[in-house]
């Protein structure tokens, strides 16, 4: 494949996929996002931060409305994003993942990474909703929540190249070896410091949804640069590889 | 030119870790601009021109408001 069709499909692949994504989320996701706001506005009144008044609800649909109006575009930039870290690890592991067609391996590959990128750090820094956050933690919960993604990232190739090792088991070990790792790596990290004030009922359907809208993310990802991979790369072989 | 030179010069083909360096820069260029921009921009972005005010108006903060919280990354 050449090197400019490569680029293109995988930009075009993470933007597809982004873009679902947002949609996704729009349609389940907002519904939430708006009640927790809610939540919101009535702290702010209740504290004397802001007083219920015609201005303040003229202010406030203004940029309800440029929030919500983002979360496809902020999707599609997302999307775009993740996909080109996704198209990366593709064109390098590829020959490695199981399946006897591109569209497969993509699928297993998307799989792993939402599973490590994803579905782990969420158990350890679940998301939440507005009204949950404290502005003064915002950098040390983002330092936190990118150095869990990075460490399961990193540990799932380092443990995938440790197992080449062994003649025999290298699943079993390369999963072993992750599993008691990321478990250590989940104790010992410090906690979200916030403390959750809003219902927990709220919180805990909102982060339902929103594990459904990212995983809707992976999936579409997996399928879409599989596909094009197949349509545009004639020179390679797909035959199965479990390595 | 420079579409002639990624189109004939490198070609990807993954035999090992057949993938052009150039290729591989330039995602991982988009990937950290997209992160930062939907998960981690305060304003950061636009005080490149309009300085401090940036940081007062969040333009790119809530516009990507949903989706950050949405996706898991930490918010206020």
């Amino acid at each position: 494949m050449k090197t400019v069709h490569f680029i293109i499909i995988v930009l075009i692949s993470g933007a597809i996929a982004g873009t679902i994504h947002g949609t996704v989320n729009f349609v389940i996701v907002e519904p939430y996002l708006d009640q927790a706001i809610e939540i919101e506005n009535r702290n702010l009144f209740a504290s004397g931060d802001e007083k219920d008044t015609p201005e303040f609800w003229v202010e406030y649909e203004g940029y309800r409305v440029w929030q919500k109006s983002g979360q496809i575009l902020a999707g599609a930039i997302l999307g775009t994003s993740l996909g080109a870290l996704f198209g990366i690890v593709f064109a390098l592991a590829r020959s490695s993942l199981p399946g006897n067609n591109n569209i497969k391996k993509a699928i297993v590959l998307a799989g792993i990474m939402w599973f490590a990128m994803y579905l782990i750090p969420f158990f350890k820094y679940p998301a939440n909703p507005p009204t949950v956050g404290d502005a003064e933690t915002v950098v040390l919960r983002a330092i936190l929540y990118l150095s869990f993604i990075a460490i399961s990232g990193f540990s799932v190739v380092g443990f995938y190249k440790l197992s080449k090792r062994f003649q025999n088991n290298k699943k079993f070990v390369a999963l072993l070896g992750y599993g008691i790792f990321i478990s250590l790596v989940f104790f010992v990290m410090p906690d979200n410091p916030d403390e959750i004030t809003a219902p927990m009922n709220l919180v805990n359907e909102f982060r339902l949804m929103s594990v459904l809208g990212v995983t809707s993310f992976w999936a579409s990802i997996g399928v879409i640069l599989g596909f094009f991979w197949n349509r545009f790369d004639t020179h390679t072989e797909t035959t199965p590889s479990y390595n | 030119m420079l579409l002639n030179f990624m189109s004939e010069s490198s070609q990807i083909y993954a035999s090992k870790t057949g993938i052009s360096k150039l290729a591989i820069m330039a995602l991982a260029i988009v990937f950290t601009a997209g992160l930062f921009v939907v998960g981690f921009d305060q304003g950061h972005i636009f005080s490149l021109v309009y300085g401090d005010q940036a940081f007062e108006d969040l333009y790119i903060h809530e516009l990507t408001h949903d989706m950050r919280h949405a996706s898991g990354f930490p918010c206020h």
